[in-house]
């Protein structure tokens, strides 16, 4: 131990003396810094619009509820597109309620699909294609890019950084000429070894751990404690820790072979590479391949035919005249009911019956989507950035499958919301300002947390394995040192 | 003279494991990138002409109705594939598909591939464009570190001087022979990309996918060739061949991994876009207020659809309140994507200091992948969809509105559908991608003309 300690401490301070570690720390400060600035600002501006939507949301619902009022005291008269009394009207469009997806306090670690899925979808009596397929504004080149935010810096860059204080933990001594010297103390290779990465693990660890709790703690600690997501937080900060560590003992292990430090260098970039870039995508290739989506355009045909075939059984409804169109006296209830137009009904009809065909292929859609996930889940130990990429999104909130979860639920108030309409519009109920506060709500239900939590953690559990793995073979390899002299 | 240094570097390279390895296993992966890029295209790809194909077909089929409804069952029109898009997809996966042309409005094009696919797909997708742009530099890198650092190290360097070579000799030698090396990468997209493209695509494209293919071809020979001059610039300056890779792997890591995602984000703070609900919100606003005018100024009403128009005029209702929209439409969408052009101008401009952020731009205009190409699509498709909807408006005018209060009863004839073409969509020629990657090349060459300078002034540091 003591042997062990003074080791530690020479190595500390040489390392202060040629200011690699102050050099290396200080940029990786600066790089976690600037992409928690961009997750923070981007979450912010999301937080914001949600919050700016529920407003505008209840500023059209008492807008309504006045011009109802209006138009029954006779003050307002209504227009055939306009007319808040008819529930086909209110339902298509002129009342549809946004359902909304709130933003994970955690969301700053990874923007992961927030970029291009929505948070928020206008949902009315019309069939799910016309709101369902709508997506983030956001230039495509953006998108194929990808944004600097801390799950960038942490799975890409972090693992540089490490290579950079750890690469030539054995070689450059031998270069030096310093080794024997050394060994010629009371001290193993493998101890030398295990102390010299240590002073450089502790200070690389508590700088990345604290560069990214802090400003959270700081920023949006009261946010994430009041949310009880403190655990989530905890899960992430064991993710960095597995991952840092795989990387310091990835570096060890090849240190272990007794390379020259270009060899070193060489063949850390070379794994690091293929675990990082290429793995990723490899794997994607095969996700997609064993789970391909089903074809869109079969989609889009299928849509088609659902249409036509709805415009030709409502032909009857759709050549209505449309009388109420130049007699306002038709387009007020009598005795609170009135006609609902034959064409409106129609094309309640036709949205209905697109619906009920349109909904197997969109859960077809929804199903390979989460197979493709599980496949990932299932196959992600092929690279630990896969791990640690996967499981601070799925802490962030920002995983394809809490945006799953979403449109899931989001089928459901659909359903809601229709059948709140239907009757109205079959027996044609004026809406009353009572009415208005019957409308359905969306309330959104969280990802069960245990099955998130144990989901990061079984991830972070599959690195820590790595990580020992790649501890023994080093240890071991070190303890034939004979290669390396 | 200058040949045998190139033989004799070949020969090192052979010699050295290195080589093989690294290049070993890029082949192995470009190859496996073509083959699934492929794959995938035959099979959308004839999907797409078969689709439009009898969506056009039932269009032309419709029993006799009102053209309105008509309208609202409208046309799907499918974006075309690029011959060349399974070497560089560029934006293809986030960016839709299909195009749904109805009446009253015009909507997004549909069905961004993503949207399909898991997170993991945000890490990139294998194609030979990725591969080239982002493993090309690692493998010049791992080839070239140590040319002359490591000639020096093993004391040949002063040999070889002392021999009389001139040093801008040995320059041009070792710049050759890792300029095979990249040619090694960029063989298999020649030979395949022949293949492919002369097995399928119809005559009239033969030339045009040729040209692309040069054009791809050299555009990736500048890129490399800037790594090559500056992994050589590096070797001669640094000590020792440690340092020489550590600093050409900073700079790779930087330009290529790096310095992508920043200039995203200072794109967007330059030239900030609207998001979802904002551009609704105000396109929306400017759409109520051209409709409102236009009803004023025809009819001499305030409300849209107001009880004052009667069902009589429904027909020139539809005409004039479709024709207000198409400005505002067209203001909002032009100037959205006009910034998504200056976003990509912007970081194209920084490939003078990253060249990948020129290659990628270059390698998407080539390829006819990039957005400039998607606009073209979707302004072609909208054209279309005003092309159907003013067809159907006039035909209203001219009979419905007879009809007085039974509007809605009118149905037109079968022969009218047919009076609407099939949506024929030319994709843009070469002439149209080199005009979009004039820019990017240009910035490309500059680079290279400085990175060779560079190297030959750093050469004469040898001796």
């Amino acid at each position: 131990m003591k042997n062990f300690l003074n080791i530690l401490h020479n190595e500390w301070r040489i390392m202060v003396a040629d200011r690699s570690l102050f050099l290396v720390s200080l940029l990786l400060i600066f790089l976690l810094g600037y992409a928690l600035f961009i997750g923070f600002t981007a979450t912010d501006v999301r937080e914001e619009r949600i919050r700016e939507l529920a407003v505008q949301q209840e500023q059209k619902l008492s807008a309504t509820a006045k011009q109802i009022s209006l138009i029954e005291s006779g003050r307002e008269m209504p227009t055939a597109f306009s007319n808040p009394l008819n529930p086909a009207l209110l339902g298509s469009g002129q009342g549809a309620l946004h359902a909304v997806m709130p933003v994970s306090p955690l969301s700053p670690i990874a923007l992961g699909q927030s970029d291009m899925l929505p948070d928020h979808y206008r949902v009315s009596i019309r069939n799910k294609t016309t709101f369902m397929y709508q997506t983030e504004n956001e230039n495509p080149w953006n998108l194929l890019t990808g944004r600097f935010d801390p799950v960038f810096v942490l799975v890409y860059l972090l693992p540089l950084f490490i290579f950079a204080v750890s690469y030539n933990l054995v070689s450059s001594e031998k270069e030096q000429g310093t080794l024997r010297m050394q060994l010629s103390q009371p001290v193993t290779l493998q101890l030398l070894m295990i102390a010299k990465l240590t002073a450089r693990m502790v200070p690389v660890m508590i700088i990345s751990i604290l560069a990214i709790t802090l400003p959270f703690l700081i920023l949006r600690g009261t946010a994430v404690i009041a949310s009880g997501q403190l655990l989530y937080g905890l899960v992430a900060v064991l993710i960095v820790l597995a991952y840092a560590l795989f990387w310091f003992m990835l570096a060890l292990f090849i240190n272990s072979f007794g390379f020259s430090s270009a060899g070193n260098a060489l063949i850390l970039v070379g794994i690091w590479a293929f675990l990082v870039l290429v793995a990723p995508v490899l794997l994607n290739v095969y996700v997609s391949r064993v789970s391909p989506a089903p074809s869109r355009i079969e989609l889009a045909t299928e849509t088609r035919l659902i249409t036509i075939d709805g415009l030709n059984r409502y032909q009857e409804l759709l050549s209505s005249d449309y009388r109420h169109v130049q007699e306002s006296s038709m387009l007020l209830p009598q005795d609170g009911r009135f006609e609902v137009p034959e064409r409106l009904q129609a094309f309640y009809l036709i949205n209905k019956s697109v619906d009920e065909k349109v909904g197997t292929l969109l859960a077809d859609f929804e199903m390979r989507l989460f197979a493709q996930q599980d496949l990932v889940e299932r196959f992600g130990f092929v690279s630990p950035a896969i791990l640690a990429y996967e499981g601070l999104l799925s802490i962030a909130g920002t995983g394809t499958r809490r945006y799953q979860h979403f449109t899931g639920q989001v089928n459901e108030y659909h359903q809601q919301w229709k059948d709140f309409f239907e009757p109205r519009i079959t027996s044609g109920l004026a809406m009353t300002v009572a009415d208005l506060g019957k409308l359905p709500r969306f309330t959104w239900r969280e990802l069960d947390s245990g099955v998130v939590l144990i989901g990061s953690l079984m991830k972070a559990l599959l690195i820590f394995l790595m990580v020992a793995v790649l501890f023994l073979l080093g240890l071991r390899n070190f303890a034939k040192a004979t290669d390396i002299l | 003279m200058t040949w045998l240094i190139v033989s004799r570097e070949i020969r090192e390279f052979y010699r050295d494991g290195r080589f093989l390895f690294g290049a070993g296993l890029i082949v192995v992966l470009f190859v496996t990138a073509f083959l699934v890029g492929f794959e995938q295209r035959k099979n959308v790809f004839s999907e797409r002409e078969v689709a439009q194909q009898l969506d056009y077909d039932d269009w032309i089929n419709q029993p006799e109705r009102h053209p309105h409804d008509a309208a609202h069952q409208g046309m799907h029109v499918f974006k075309p594939i690029p011959p060349l898009s399974f070497v560089d997809p560029g934006i293809t996966n986030y960016v839709g598909s299909t195009q749904w042309l109805q009446a009253h409005r015009q909507t997004e094009v549909k069905f961004r591939p993503a949207q399909d696919a898991t997170g993991l797909q945000r890490f990139g997708s294998l194609t030979p464009a990725w591969i080239i742009q982002m493993l090309g530099p690692l493998l010049i890198i791992i080839l070239g570190f140590n040319s002359f650092s490591g000639e020096r190290e093993q004391g040949t360097l002063r040999q070889l001087i002392s021999l009389g070579v001139p040093s801008w000799k040995l320059l041009v030698g070792k710049a050759f022979a890792l300029f095979l090396g990249a040619l090694l990468l960029l063989a298999p997209l020649l030979m395949l990309a022949f293949w492919i493209a002369f097995g399928d695509v119809q005559a009239g494209d033969r030339y045009d996918v040729l040209i692309r293919l040069g054009l791809l071809v050299l555009g990736y020979l500048v890129y490399l060739g800037i790594f090559i001059f500056m992994v050589l610039t590096v070797s001669v300056l640094t000590p020792a061949s440690r340092i020489s890779l550590v600093v050409l792997l900073a700079v790779w890591i930087a330009g290529t991994i790096l310095a992508p995602r920043v200039l995203v984000d200072v794109a967007r703070t330059v030239y900030p876009t609207p998001n979802q609900v904002e551009f609704n919100a105000q396109l929306n606003q400017e759409l109520r207020k051209e409709y409102t005018e236009a009803w004023k100024e025809h009819f001499g009403v305030e409300d849209r659809w107001g009880t004052d128009v009667p069902l009589s005029r429904w027909g020139e209702a539809l005409q004039v309140d479709d024709q207000a929209g198409y400005n505002a439409i067209d203001r909002h969408f032009g100037a959205l994507w006009n910034r998504y052009d200056d976003q990509q101008r912007l970081q194209e401009f920084f490939g003078f200091v990253f060249p990948m952020l020129s290659v990628r731009s270059y390698s998407m205009a080539i390829t006819a992948t990039d957005f400039s190409h998607h606009r073209d699509f979707a302004v072609s498709a909208e054209q279309h969809r005003r092309l159907m909807q003013n067809l159907i408006s006039s035909e209203l005018v001219e009979h419905a509105d007879g009809q007085g209060e039974h509007h809605f009863d009118y149905k037109v004839s079968k022969e009218f559908w047919s009076r609407i073409p099939p949506f024929e969509y030319a994709a843009p020629s070469v002439l149209f991608a080199l005009q979009r990657s004039l820019n990017s090349f240009a910035i490309m060459c500059a680079t290279l003309l400085f990175s060779f300078v560079f190297a030959l002034l750093s050469s004469r540091k040898l001796v």
